[in-house]
């Protein structure tokens, strides 16, 4: 099941985090501070030399690193900003997890395609949140 | 499926826009219309982009821009790509699209007119010019290529743009 998912800015710039758990709002920070960690795996990820010249690259990146609690899974577009999901147990298949940041990854682009957003701003837009919502849910 | 529109009303939007922005007095033309080729040239970077793999190197993203991107927006790709590998790159096409019906008031007396109809055609262009440089400059900021994108159409339709990478 997916607790928290975090949209990261070119910048290494917080645009979008969501925590999916009842909870105090301790819990948002505590999101916010396993993300920010999280960033640092995915630099490591991004500078991993490629395994053959000219062999594409994927998007997603897979695990980045476990918590005591939590899986976290991340994902960087070729704009460099990265997708980020805190994964509470079951932890679901590389595939699925594939799935689900692609699926991520076409909600963010049409709220960034919104000619009312500007770029590299917060997304606050209710229906970002509400697509991301139901994308959580089918996990 | 995406969402399509005819490309006589995109090529109708591009005309309007340079008009509407070339009458008023508010804000220079050039800088409103490039304002816009901006901003939605990376908007498309970020939809063309998100069904592919990485990109890494400049040179992935300038080949990427003048194969899908120039594909989408200019619906054919460059005919003719040139580097001097320090950072300069020229991007030719023969005939590109949204200059093609591009033309001056047929010029009243006869005699000089056919060499002065052709410079004012290019002079035209000019202004019509601004919006693609724009889209392809913002695609390529969003890529991770900062660069300056200049272009020229000495004889339209046949187009050559001038990217040049500003160094870090």
């Amino acid at each position: 099941m997916i607790v928290c998912a975090a949209v990261i800015g070119q910048a290494n710039n917080p645009l979008y985090l969501e925590t999916f758990q009842q909870g105090s709002s301790d819990d948002a920070l505590r999101f916010h501070y396993i993300v920010h960690c999280s960033l640092d795996a995915v630099e490591e990820k991004l500078a991993l030399p490629r395994k053959s010249p000219g062999e594409p690259s994927d998007a997603y990146l897979g695990l980045l690193y476990p918590t005591e609690d939590y899986k976290v899974f991340g994902y960087v577009t070729n704009t460099r900003v990265k997708f980020i999901l805190v994964v509470d147990e079951p932890v679901p298949k590389d595939e699925e997890m594939r799935m689900i940041f692609k699926r991520f990854h076409a909600a963010y682009v049409d709220a960034v395609c919104n000619p009312f957003y500007s770029v590299n701003t917060p997304l606050t837009s209710s229906s970002f949140d509400a697509s991301v919502r139901t994308i959580i849910m089918t996990l | 499926m995406p969402r399509q529109c005819s490309e006589t009303c995109l090529e109708l939007l591009a005309l309007e826009l340079v008009r509407a922005y070339g009458r008023q007095s508010r804000v220079p033309p050039a800088a409103a219309v490039d304002a816009i080729g901006f901003r939605t040239g990376r908007q498309l970077a970020e939809r063309y982009t998100a069904n592919r793999a990485r990109l890494g190197e400049p040179l992935e993203v300038i080949k990427f821009v003048c194969k899908e991107f120039w594909m989408e927006v200019f619906r054919k790709q460059v005919d003719n790509l040139r580097t001097n590998h320090r950072g300069t790159f020229v991007l030719k096409d023969n005939t590109f699209r949204w200059l093609a019906k591009l033309s001056v008031d047929p010029a009243p007396p006869a005699g000089a007119a056919a060499t002065r109809a052709v410079a004012s055609v290019a002079e035209l262009a000019r202004d019509y010019l601004v919006l693609p440089c724009a889209l392809v400059r913002g695609a390529l900021a969003h890529l991770g290529v900062n660069a300056a994108v200049t272009a020229e159409a000495a004889v339209p339709p046949a187009c050559e743009f001038t990217v040049t990478i500003k160094p870090r």
